[in-house]
């Protein structure tokens, strides 16, 4: 694959989570702090989960089942993850702003929160992109990897790979499940609203079964648009949830005039 | 309207000191782990050409068991941190009898060589690669003009801050990537020795380091080093940021500052003759209080997110992070990635330990310690989960 392919697919993948950092996260420090610690804390559940697979890893090839298992136990240690990071996220949040009160600046507003929830969001997606995208398509100096071929086009005249072009495609769908679900999930965390706590790793175990469609042959054609189907349902789901409380929030700051 | 009235919130400069270290730190290491890439990708050529102080005890080849290996690297560094020892004694007793300028000299003529020797065998691996059409004269007038004022940069006062912070940031590259280039196991053992030094020196209370940056703050005097200084920011009540341009002679801008000293390192590195050493001197982390009278805002003194004034990072702690980094790159870009977390991981760390702390601590340890720890669980397990994973098309 040439310098110029591996590029056009890393940007592909990461191209949008570009823009917003550049856009939103560059402009304040504490944001870019936030997603270098978020994606270290996902770096690190990854980290977990391949120790605690490793006794019965290589699996065998074209057996769905293990993967499943495999993608089921993920999830679940992932979105355990999520909730300590919340935890501790709120403890920053107390501290931030016994700091504010101490040198009489106002405490973190709504759109504050809602950003470091968006910068927490970004270092997932992003963690997840490195690891499983990118690192996957840059050439390796080390020993070669294992390499299955899983989703190709077959034309006329020759079969053409199109896995590493999937690949990143896939990642963006995730980096967008990802960063969205953080956001509804810190707000369902701290209004109490069962109804995005539950949402959340529901939107994550659904997408990570989806990719287990790929096993079937051609079947990253469908499994692909669903992923992406399940993506911009968080993207609504977020999109509206924000609205909401910002309307709210100015609502309240506006009294009775 | 509504937004224009509202008062800035705390989030908005938060934590810009430490990025204006992280930032660097991390051009360094993105440099390094390029330069890696681009050059080392013919695996054939030079890797076994590279001989210094580093490999003098024993010369790795491949065809050796892996615990001749293993001893064979420890020697290796037993000697190099031997020499940083012997190098660290003698600054100090310099600094004791007072050659300031002695020493100022021995910085400058280092820095040249550094951007002069190494800058040109790089720049010509780096043609030869890309096939450059330059002749010998202007390159030779280019690395010329390009090492001197280096040399201006990095000693005078009243430098443009940002020139200053390129060059030192080009000759931290220029060192880390010929460390890359020793053996493996060399590399990985060396690291960890220098992070155990780096301990020994700064908290024993008979360590070179602590004698010298002691000695620096009874006599309020900077100690010549190589020393990378983050741009100080300046805040008034109003709206307006400003930042230093100019780099200013310490003694003339602060009358009452404490300053407490986290660390200082001195490493010696030896030339593929052998024959030259070369000492820099590095104090790493330096914090400054804000002046009494200078600003009316203070900061989030618990976390060293909030010291206002420049934090300083020596040359030294660059260098060997970008050395991990570095070799992490000649595996594979995923360890690469896991060590670079790993790495400003342990840089943040250190800087809270020093806000808690308050005295005089190592920046290396931390950093190395978690970089290495990283680079194996990478390796070892991250790899395989992940490639099973990905190779299937099965993500989550």
């Amino acid at each position: 694959m040439t310098v110029a392919a591996g590029i056009g697919y890393a940007l592909v993948a990461l191209g949008p989570s570009l823009s917003l950092f550049v856009s939103v996260i560059s402009r304040k420090p504490f944001l870019i702090l936030t997603l270098l610690s978020s994606t270290l804390v996902w770096l690190v559940s990854l980290i977990i989960l391949s120790g605690l697979w490793r006794p019965f890893l290589p699996l065998k090839a074209n057996v769905w089942w293990p993967y499943a298992l495999l993608v089921l136990s993920s999830v679940c240690f992932q979105e355990g993850f999520r909730f300590l990071f919340w935890k501790v996220y709120k403890r920053l949040e107390d501290v931030l702003d016994s700091f504010a009160d101490r040198i009489s600046r106002p405490r973190l507003f709504l759109s504050d929160k809602l950003q470091i929830a968006l910068a927490g969001g970004l270092g997932h997606g992003v963690a997840h992109a490195v690891f499983f995208c990118l690192s996957v398509l840059t050439p390796a100096f080390g020993p070669a990897t294992f390499y299955v071929e899983r989703c190709s086009k077959t034309s006329s005249s020759h079969v053409m790979s199109l896995q590493p072009c999937v690949t990143a495609i896939i990642a963006l769908a995730f980096v967008t499940i990802h960063t969205f679900s953080m956001v509804i999930a810190f707000e369902g965390y701290a209004k109490g609203n069962k109804v995005d706590q539950v949402i959340v790793p529901v939107i994550h175990l659904a997408a990570g079964m989806l990719t287990l469609v790929n096993f079937a042959s051609e079947g990253c054609l469908i499994g692909v648009p669903l992923l992406y189907l399940v993506a911009s349902l968080t993207l609504v789901h977020c999109g509206k949830m924000v609205w909401q409380r910002l309307i709210e929030s100015r609502n309240q700051s506006v009294p009775l005039q | 309207m509504d937004r224009n009235q509202r008062p800035r919130s705390i989030l908005e400069s938060l934590g810009e000191e430490l990025i204006g270290i992280l930032t660097p730190v991390s051009i360094c290491m993105f440099t390094v782990v390029l330069l890696v890439c681009v050059l080392n990708s013919d695996p054939s050529s030079s890797s076994a050409s590279f001989s210094s102080i580093a490999t003098a005890a024993y010369a790795e080849s491949d065809s050796d068991s892996s615990w001749d290996k293993f001893v064979g690297a420890f020697l290796n560094s037993l000697v190099f941190v031997a020499a940083i020892t012997v190098a660290t004694f003698v600054l100090v007793l310099l600094f004791y009898l007072r050659c300031v300028n002695f020493l100022k000299f021995y910085m400058g003529f280092s820095a040249f060589i550094v951007l002069g020797n190494l800058g040109g065998e790089i720049l010509v691996l780096l043609i030869d690669r890309f096939r450059f059409p330059i002749d010998s004269i202007t390159f030779l007038i280019l690395l010329f003009n390009f090492s001197v004022v280096g040399v201006f940069a990095v000693f005078m006062s009243r430098f443009s801050i940002l020139v200053t912070q390129g060059y030192l940031v080009v000759i931290g590259v220029l060192v880390a990537y010929f460390f890359t280039l020793l053996p493996e196991w060399t590399t990985w053992t060396l690291l960890v020795a220098l992070a155990i030094y780096d301990i020994a020196a700064v908290l024993l209370p008979v360590g070179p380091l602590r004698l010298l940056v002691e000695m620096a703050i009874s006599r309020d005097e900077d100690i010549p080093a190589l020393v990378y200084e983050a741009r100080p920011v300046i805040r008034n009540d109003s709206r307006l940021v400003q930042r230093r341009v100019w780099r200013e002679r310490r003694s003339s801008d602060i009358e009452n500052t404490e300053v407490r000293v986290v660390r200082a390192e001195a490493e010696a590195e030896g030339e593929d003759l052998g024959s030259r050493e070369r000492s820099e001197i590095s104090v790493p982390l330096i914090e400054r209080r804000p002046d009494q009278g200078e600003s009316s805002e203070t900061f989030l003194e618990g976390i060293g997110l909030g010291s206002s004034g420049a934090i300083k990072l020596g040359l030294g702690d660059f260098i060997f992070y970008s050395v991990l980094v570095g070799r992490a790159a000649m595996y594979d870009l995923m360890t690469v990635y896991a060590c670079y977390l790993a790495i400003i991981a342990g840089l943040g760390v250190t800087l809270m330990l020093l806000s808690v702390y308050q005295k005089a601590l190592p920046a290396l340890p931390v950093s190395i310690m978690l970089g290495v720890v990283f680079y194996f669980l990478a390796r070892l397990l991250l790899e395989v989960f992940v490639v099973q994973c990905s190779s299937n098309l099965v993500m989550f």
